[in-house]
């Protein structure tokens, strides 16, 4: 991977420049060399991100589809390598003990930790999608027989019913979708088995989400308190630490909240609104630009109550909508032109599960990265902090 | 239909002559004597081929009618249960095997159907696409009563059921700084044996109806409806699994949440995870795997594929509260939490290579072996922590009364704590290299010295004591009266040495160290007699110059003055109080006797406030902790 490779570069220019920089008493204009370096990288990896084909179909990574969002995990990987070597190598920590960098870094590890249960979330929410995913490949293997008679379109349409409620769920109700037919299958006869009915009704609904999650927690909440006490540096503090350290929130905040959007999360509404970043910097130009998009997307995506605005899940709706429309209108024997139509729609529903399979799991592996990278970062970033002062006294 | 059973009849006829004519001209190319071997194998395949459709041929000979019959007689059976409220397996075995028996033939049907060519709008096509119809109505069916079987003999998994002995719940008093040492005492055995071979597993389900789950496995698995069958039964041992971790009173908590805990609630959350991990992933884990190879074991790799999918999700919470948990902040009190989530984890790591063996289940277990690494480094974190915690303890007053301090109380509880622990951490702290205060030579005293002794932990115990005495030292220096820094340090290094004698410390800490510190803590003893005694002593001494009178006042003063103080001073431990009573009278009784001896023909009875036996029981009343006010108030 070349961000990998650039990522050691630098990270030995910079503990080589560190030493140096030691050895030179200190060299101010150094540091703020790196600090330079540090926001037009972050920049320049978001710009990438950003000039992707934006017409589809086919080729390179559509704007919010899996292999997109591992592009931007891996930036924000990036982002954090360089931040930390940034804040971190070689330094004393009696810089960092300094107000308002110590109250900065705490207010940032309390964020890192709102990242670590969004990470956990967003993990639940790539399982949900593979239970989807199941689902439509029961569609693609039904409707894939040839001739297609009856059995199979029903057989497909019961996959197909359950597909569509997974995937129009509303967050806001606790998981509880619109469609009156959600039950992947059974209902009939649940009444005379006791309380069985309830259980199978949420059955191939997105129900994981709330094994890993907190009941009352909330992802918009979570983005809400990231983004609450993030403040842009000024005057003395634009060139000194504290400038990298706001860079570094509001890229953790902007990928959390494209995460959370794309991907089904517990509780977003009004996910669009959270948070602003000033249009001033140079660094936040590309961010700023798919904030817009994807805020756009959501806003039309909130009414009608979507699993997440990820290109696979958003075609794969549209997909098993007009699947279930021929399913509902199917008369033995089908029309030639109409089979054409449905077997393009199977082949594109099969392409569809193709991505997930290959890309679904990558993408929770990255999240898990991510969040060990985190959890090890705060850690060192806490030892930086508890060496400069005193241990508490244990009774 | 005679028309369609005869053209189906043609169709047969007409390919068996074709058949028969191949079969013909490879026999006479056969004939021919220069064909290469290549050549020869190639035809003897061919015949080989051609004689095997003769057979399928002959099969195909079925009378058509009876195809029909046959899904009709299915159909039939089928139905009948769609418009019957009830449940197919509770009715009975009997209709339960018939069922089965009915989708398998429709299954035979299809196949038969299959074999025979079709043309677009023929007779066996529409058989074939009614037959699909039928199937797919007895697969919904049988997906139903999957679920129902599954949820109506799912067995509940008591943990006082589960056939493991239970894990002895490690009690000790968090606090470390009790008065009355005992509640502290009898730290009891935990489950510290180690991995037995036994296997814990237990039935999920009913064993009787597992014949059912796999028979309805069986048929939907032929007829092509193995995802279906797999999505509804993994969805269901899921729901099963989460049910059961909320029995296990696992309540699902962010990270945010965990961190803001109070340690009271953290600690016990983390006992609860410490007993549900364990039997989740012993018990529950190993018997799901156990029961998805019973049901799909014959269906290739499926088995594992649902275990994995029914288990991850769950395995992966419980991890990653492990994580929230290793994040610290490292307290000293909540190394016995990390260390009994290490043992748990480090004593399943066998359990969970087994449940997670194929390789693409690196991800669980890699997660596994992160989370025991991060809950390593954040016990031994916390274990240093400690160290340093023990020397910067800082005090600005004495402390009173010259007693034992709660620092002192705190380090050899908790230490006394960690030899519960020993296994484990000798383990962790095995490359950390210490200081050790006390080294303790190969030579000293033979058998007696046992390998805790020079083992890490040994090591960074003693050193952990030796910084305590440190710390005790400069306390001492905080009393403006020598006399009671003498005191505090004999009560605490006292202290120090009973707690080890008295428990499994003794084996850390080894003979000499107990003999060193004996010695230490009676020298304070007597540099306290010195301090205190040797001045009021030589008061009684005639040194010439001063009058009989004017010494027996002042040793009296100094006595009371003494006596004053000193009663307010405190030696806990009665044995240690009435050793040093004794060696105080042994000190202070002879001379005053000597001195009275010595005058009492100077008529010195008016100027003696005390008898020697009124003396000797007023030492008594020395280091009991309560001022004593004067038998005789009046002073000179």
């Amino acid at each position: 991977m070349p961000a990998t490779e650039h990522q050691q570069s630098f990270l030995g220019r910079i503990s080589i420049r560190r030493n140096q920089v030691i050895a030179m008493d200190g060299n101010h204009e150094q540091e703020l060399e790196d600090l330079e370096l540090f926001q037009r990288h972050t920049g320049d990896r978001f710009a990438d991100l950003l000039s992707f084909p934006e017409d589809y179909p086919f080729t390179g990574e559509p704007f919010l589809s899996i292999s997109w969002l591992r592009k931007l995990v891996d930036v924000l990987l990036c982002c954090e390598a360089e931040f930390k070597a940034v804040l971190i190598m070689g330094r004393d920590p009696s810089q960092i003990l300094k107000p308002p960098l110590d109250r900065l870094l705490i207010d940032f590890m309390e964020r890192a930790v709102k990242v670590l249960d969004i990470c956990n979330a967003v993990s639940s929410g790539v399982d949900s999608i593979r239970q989807c995913q199941k689902l439509a490949e029961i569609v693609v293997s039904a409707l894939e027989q040839k001739p297609i008679g009856d059995g199979q379109v029903k057989r497909s349409r019961k996959a197909l019913s359950a597909l569509m409620s997974a995937l129009t769920i509303d967050d806001k109700e606790n998981n509880h979708s619109r469609y009156a037919e959600r039950t992947w299958s059974f209902g009939r006869r649940g009444s005379n088995s006791g309380g069985n009915h309830k259980d199978r009704a949420t059955h191939g609904s997105f129900r994981s989400s709330s094994m890993v999650v907190a009941k009352n927690w909330s992802a918009a909440k979570q983005i809400q308190a990231m983004c609450s006490n993030l403040a842009v540096p000024r005057g003395g503090e634009s060139t000194g630490l504290a400038q990298p350290v706001y860079i570094m929130s509001n890229v953790m905040v902007f990928v959390m909240w494209a995460l959370v959007a794309a991907i089904p999360c517990q509780e977003r509404s009004g996910l669009s609104t959270h948070f602003q970043i000033p249009k001033q910097f140079v660094w936040a130009h590309s961010i700023i630009g798919m904030q817009e998009k994807i805020g756009e997307e959501w806003k039309k995506k909130e009414k009608k109550g979507s699993a997440g605005l990820l290109e696979e899940i958003q075609r794969m709706e549209k997909l098993g909508q007009s699947l279930i429309e021929f399913a509902d209108g199917f008369q033995f024997p089908a029309e030639a032109e109409k089979l054409e139509e449905v077997a393009a729609r199977v082949a594109e529903l099969a392409e569809i599960c193709q991505r997930m399979e290959e890309g679904l799991m990558p993408l929770q592996q990255q999240i898990r990265e991510l969040f060990h990278r985190i959890v090890r970062s705060r850690t060192e970033i806490l030892d930086l902090l508890d060496n400069g002062k005193a241990s508490q006294p244990i009774i | 239909m005679p028309g369609c059973q005869s053209m189906t009849t043609t169709t047969c006829e007409g390919e068996q002559h074709i058949i028969a004519a191949a079969q013909h001209i490879l026999k006479l190319l056969g004939e021919n004597k220069n064909l290469t071997g290549d050549f020869r194998r190639a035809l003897t395949e061919l015949d080989s081929h051609l004689s095997a459709m003769t057979i399928i041929n002959e099969s195909k000979r079925w009378r058509f009618s009876e195809i029909e019959e046959q899904l009709k007689c299915a159909e039939r059976e089928v139905m009948r249960w769609e418009s019957n409220p009830s449940l197919i397996w509770d009715s009975g075995p009997t209709e339960a095997s018939e069922y089965i028996q009915a989708v398998n033939e429709i299954h035979t049907v299809m196949e038969t159907l299959g074999g025979l060519p079709m043309n677009d709008h023929g007779r066996p096509k529409e058989l074939a696409f009614r037959a699909q119809c039928v199937q797919q109505i007895a697969m919904s069916r049988l997906e139903e009563e999957l679920y129902h079987i599954l949820v109506q003999h799912k067995q509940s998994l008591e943990p006082k059921n589960i056939y493991f002995p239970p894990s002895v719940d490690f009690l000790y008093d968090e606090s470390f700084v009790s008065v009355e040492d005992e509640i502290v005492e009898d730290t009891s055995e935990r489950d510290n044996n180690g991995r037995e071979s036994t296997e814990y597993t237990v039935d999920l389900i009913d064993p009787l109806v597992i014949p059912d789950i796999k028979s309805i496995a069986s048929v939907m698995f032929a007829s092509g409806y193995d995802r279906e069958f797999c999505e509804a039964f993994i969805g269901n041992r899921k729901e099963a699994l989460d049910e059961h971790l909320s029995n296990l009173e696992i309540q699902k908590l962010s990270i945010d949440d965990v961190l803001k805990l109070e340690w009271d609630t953290l600690s016990c959350e983390i006992k609860k995870w410490v007993r549900a991990v364990k039997i989740i992933i012993r018990v529950y884990l190993a018997s799901e795997k156990r029961f998805c190879n019973q049901i799909l074991g014959d269906f290739g790799s499926l088995d594992s594929y649902c275990f994995v999918e029914i288990s991850r999700v769950s395995v992966l919470y419980l991890l990653s509260f492990g994580e929230a948990i290793a994040m610290g902040p490292y307290n000293p009190e909540k190394l016995f939490r990390f260390l009994d989530m290490y043992e748990v984890l480090a004593d399943l790591h066998l359990d969970m290579e087994g449940l997670f063996s194929e390789a693409a289940n690196s991800f669980v277990k890699s997660e596994f072996h992160d989370l025991l690494r991060r809950l390593g480094e954040s016990a031994s974190t916390t274990f240093f922590k400690f160290g340093n915690a023990i020397a910067l303890d800082a005090s600005i007053h004495p402390f009173p009364r010259g007693e034992i301090h709660p620092l002192t109380r705190y380090v050899m509880n908790y230490i006394k704590t960690l030899t519960a622990y020993c296994d484990t951490l000798n383990l962790l702290l095995k490359d950390r290299d210490v200081d050790d205060p006390n080294p303790v030579l190969e030579t000293d005293n033979g058998q007696d010295i046992c390998t805790s002794t020079f083992s890490p932990m040994g090591c960074h115990l003693r050193s952990f004591t030796s910084t305590l005495e440190s710390n005790l030292i400069c306390k001492s220096k905080l009393y403006k009266d020598g006399s009671l820094g003498h005191i505090f340090l004999m009560n605490n290094i006292h202290y120090m040495v009973q707690k080890v004698k008295g428990s499994e410390l003794r084996l850390f800490f080894g003979d000499e160290w107990i003999r060193k510190h004996n010695w230490k803590f009676q020298q304070h003893a007597t540099s306290y007699e010195r301090a205190t005694w040797s001045v009021v002593v030589s008061l009684l001494r005639d040194d010439g110059r001063t009058s009989l009178k004017e010494r027996c006042r002042r040793f009296s003063n100094a006595f009371d003055d003494v006596y004053k103080i000193q009663t307010q001073w405190r030696v806990p431990d009665l044995h240690l109080r009435d050793d040093l009573q004794i060696s105080t009278s042994q000190k202070v009784i002879p001379a005053y006797r000597v001195f009275l001896g010595m005058n009492d023909k100077n008529g010195s009875d008016k100027y003696i406030k005390y008898t020697s036996d009124d003396m000797e029981k007023m030492l008594l009343d020395l280091f009991v902790g309560s001022p004593r006010s004067l038998r005789n108030s009046h002073r000179w």
